[in-house]
């Protein structure tokens, strides 16, 4: 099953404590780091944690989830291959 | 003045790899890997990382029953470094003295405090007596008589390189003839973990500068050198080993835990330390390069050298695959590589490099090789990007130092979050139930953060940030240094990510909260909300840590390495210290907890167009116990002088048994001087807690704008340290 990004905008919202931030304000397609939402570095580790507590999915270098932290969507197809793959 | 030169005359070392310095040398020698698979403690997740973690027995080579980890491994580094100097304590009086870099302190022993706390619902907070940093201090200054200038400083990986520097300008100055400086950390499942959370350790050992490397690897242990006025040090026929001849410090104030991309804040760190030592880049014959083995560390560091050097960098090498990264010990291990490698005329290699890394394009020593040395340089970067570089010359070398004088400055503005306000404060778990009546700063208005800041930043970076953004405005291009001194540094946050770390077994870390928690976090936030890149340092000194701030600052605008400083000092509530503080009978209805910010803006006195108040005089040092007001009243005439009319702010109404004691002072400085001096206090509107004398330094500047009389700032620490500052109008 597809991971559904509404949810997913939840959880990062939760692990990254945006507190004026609400899922419908995030675009599916909008760049999550620098412009975007402007998040940084230790923000796509606290990612890497989430991922792991949500989908059980272990990355042990930040270069590994950089392509899949681009936008939501990105990130939910990351998740989708992942799950698949293991 | 005689010109006053720092010099080394003895050298104590304990570390993984070796129990002495001898056998540390060997390793280094050899270029070995220092590192093994952890023992000292669990770790599920990360046992098998290698590690340099000490693996013999530290009361086997004498080290005391009482105190942490750090302290121990400290206080052993500080013996063998007397032995090493022939140095008879004794006949230096308060002339001597201890400043060490210490950053994880005592986290590794109160850790298993609150692991019998949760996991077995026992309370035995004995190991927290030493968790702060300045217990390695303390042990080591009480056990060997040094009752001289003593502070510590925790700027994460460059404490031991900024507390030798610090030291230094104790000589320099004039403030001691000799000091015991270095640094000491032991491992702790703390940085363990919160190293691992920001996907920085290398799970098969760090490789310096290799195009495969994949991170840090953790290490322990500790470095103390003599360093003594040259002058003296040849009266006394000691054997000169090294100079120190240059030091120098910087912030990137670009962010919590990466350093600047293009090496920014290395290179003003290394041309710093170039310019105090008055020497050209083409002097320096070797750099021990900070080489944590990170990606981003190693590429920004190549890139200063290459920016600093051009083509001519000269050899470097990395040493932390032989040590491990000892965190606050680090800078100070390798400065003593850098003084033996100068005494052999050897460089040292940099084992774990093994293929070029063309981003890097420069290739470090590979192997134990005979060199013609006389001027090395070591560096050390922080979290916060918090950087130090030291120089050390050839003994026979004619140093060209710049001269160091402290010099009255002018207090140009002054910024607090708190004095809190009298509230019940209920204590949470895992903490017995219980109350206390505190004084607290309550819910902070952050309307003036940023949206990031009030997401990411915990509530005592908040009220430092919020306190230093009360003082006058700084222009982009002012040079301009931070000194911001904790007792106790960033307690919420360190105990969230530990108590998640036992909750869990080590899975779910909180990779965005551990950088908070680190003593320095605050004022690193602060340099880069202002965008300040002057030195960036976190004394922590007890009760006197916002007087050790407020001479680190003094220092940076006498030398010129800044137009402004903000000094200043905070410390935060915390269930932890109430808790155990009530069991241990602290808290009294004279004695309340409090919390609290004060950033102080200060320069130099032709600079200033406006100034509240001027700091005349600042010393720092400990009191002989059993307590000898004679002798202290001695110690303050001497920095200070006390016109008719001055008021003495001293810390009383704090911590009962200090009450006496301050009294006594008075007495006697009232007899001295022939007249009443008047007894002001301040510790009844803020509290008792490390940064309160912050709190007394504003009080004062209060009085002296409103009487136009001058005042002391006396403040005594319940575990032996002192300062004395003096505030004219």
């Amino acid at each position: 099953m597809a991971t559904s990004t509404t949810d997913l905008k939840s959880k990062i919202i939760e692990s990254l404590n945006l507190q004026d931030i609400t899922p419908e304000q995030i675009d599916d397609e909008a760049p999550l780091f620098g412009a975007g939402l402007g998040l940084d570095s230790i923000d796509a580790l606290e990612l890497v944690v989430m991922l792991e507590k949500n989908y059980g999915i272990v990355i042990k270098d930040i270069e590994e989830g950089r392509p899949a932290f681009r936008s939501v969507r990105t990130l939910a197809d990351f998740i989708d291959a992942r799950q698949v793959s293991s | 003045m005689a010109e006053r030169f720092p010099v080394i005359t003895g050298i104590g070392i304990v570390a993984a790899p070796g129990a002495n310095l001898t056998e540390v040398w060997q390793a280094v020698a050899n270029g070995a890997c220092g590192l093994k698979p952890l023992s000292l403690f669990q770790s599920p997740r990360y046992g098998q990382v290698p590690v340099g973690e000490i693996r013999f027995d530290l009361r086997k080579l004498g080290a005391p029953l009482r105190g942490s980890r750090s302290d121990k491994m400290g206080w052993l580094a500080a013996r063998d470094a007397i032995a090493d100097a022939k140095l008879n304590i004794s006949d230096y009086g308060d002339r001597a003295g201890v400043l060490l870099g210490c950053s994880v302190g005592g986290s590794f022993d109160s850790e298993q405090f609150l692991i019998n706390l949760m996991k077995r619902g026992i309370m035995r907070p004995r190991p927290t007596r030493f968790h702060e940093c300045v217990s390695a201090i303390e042990t080591i200054a009480d056990h060997f008589g040094l009752y001289g200038p003593s502070m510590g400083i925790a700027t994460a990986c460059s404490s031991g390189a900024l507390a030798i520097a610090a030291a230094a300008e104790m000589i320099q100055t004039g403030e001691a003839d000799v000091m015991l400086a270095g640094g000491t950390d032991s491992l702790s499942r703390t940085t363990w973990s919160g190293f691992h959370s920001l996907l920085l350790v290398d799970s098969q050992g760090c490789r310096p500068f290799d195009v495969t490397r994949g991170g840090m690897s953790f290490g322990e242990g500790a470095a103390v050198l003599v360093l003594e006025n040259e002058e003296t040090a040849r009266k006394r026929g000691a054997t000169i080993i090294a100079r120190l001849t240059g030091w120098g410090a910087s912030c990137d104030a670009h962010h919590a835990t990466q350093p600047h991309p293009d090496g920014a804040g290395a290179l003003a760190a290394m041309k710093a330390a170039l310019h105090r030592a008055n020497l050209p880049a083409t002097a320096i014959d070797y750099v021990n390069a900070h080489g944590t083995g990170t990606r981003d560390n190693d590429l920004a560091e190549a890139k200063a050298l290459k920016t600093l050097f051009g083509d001519k960098v000269p050899p470097f090498s990395s040493t932390k695959r032989i040590f491990g990264h000892a965190l606050a010990a680090s800078g100070a291990l390798e400065a003593v590589v850098c003084i033996e490698a100068l005494r052999r005329q050897q460089l040292p290699p940099n084992p774990g490099y093994f293929q070029p890394d063309p981003a890097i394009g420069l290739e470090p020593v590979t192997k134990l090789r005979p060199a013609s040395l006389t001027h090395v340089m070591s560096n050390s970067f922080g979290f916060g990007g918090n950087n130090g570089t030291l120089i050390f010359s050839l003994p026979d070398t004619q140093p060209q130092t710049r001269p160091l004088e402290t010099v009255p400055v002018a207090i140009t503005g002054i910024g607090m979050t708190g004095p809190g306000k009298q509230t019940t404060r209920e204590i949470e778990p895992p903490m017995p139930a219980d109350k206390l009546t505190v004084h607290s700063c309550g819910q902070l208005d952050t309307t003036s953060l940023t949206p990031n800041q009030r997401r990411r930043l915990s509530r005592i970076i908040q009220m430092a940030l919020l306190a230093a953004r009360r003082c006058p405005p700084v222009s982009a291009g002012q040079r301009v240094a931070v000194a911001l001194g904790t007792a106790l540094g960033s307690l919420d946050e360190g105990s969230i990510v530990l108590e998640n770390w036992i909750a869990k077994d080590e899975r779910e870390p909180m990779p965005a909260r551990f950088p908070g928690s680190v003593h320095n976090a605050a004022a690193a936030q602060i340099a880069i909300d202002l965008a300040v890149h002057g030195l960036n340092s976190a004394p922590t000194t007890g009760s006197v840590s916002f007087e050790c701030a407020l001479w680190q600052g003094m220092c940076q605008l006498a030398g010129n390495q800044a137009e402004f400083a903000l000094v200043g000092a905070v410390d935060e509530l915390n269930k932890y210290p109430l808790g155990v503080g009530k069991r241990w009978g602290f808290w009294s209805e004279q004695t309340k907890p409090g919390e609290g910010a004060v950033l102080a803006q200060i320069s130099n006195e032709p600079k200033a167009a406006t100034q509240l108040a001027r700091v005349t005089a600042i010393r720092i040092g400990r009191y002989r116990r059993p307590f000898d007001a004679k002798r202290e009243a001695d110690w303050i005439l001497a920095a200070a002088s006390l016109k008719n009319g001055a008021a003495l702010f001293s810390g009383s109404g704090g911590w009962a048994a200090l009450d006496e004691h301050y009294q006594a002072v008075i007495k006697e400085l009232s007899s001295r001087t022939g007249h009443a001096i008047e007894h002001r206090t301040y510790k009844q509107d803020c509290g008792e807690f490390g940064a309160a004398s912050a709190f007394g330094f504003a009080a004062a500047i209060d009085w002296v704008r409103q009487t136009g009389r001058g005042a002391l700032l006396y403040t005594l620490c319940p575990r032996g340290g002192k300062a004395v500052c003096c505030i004219e109008p």
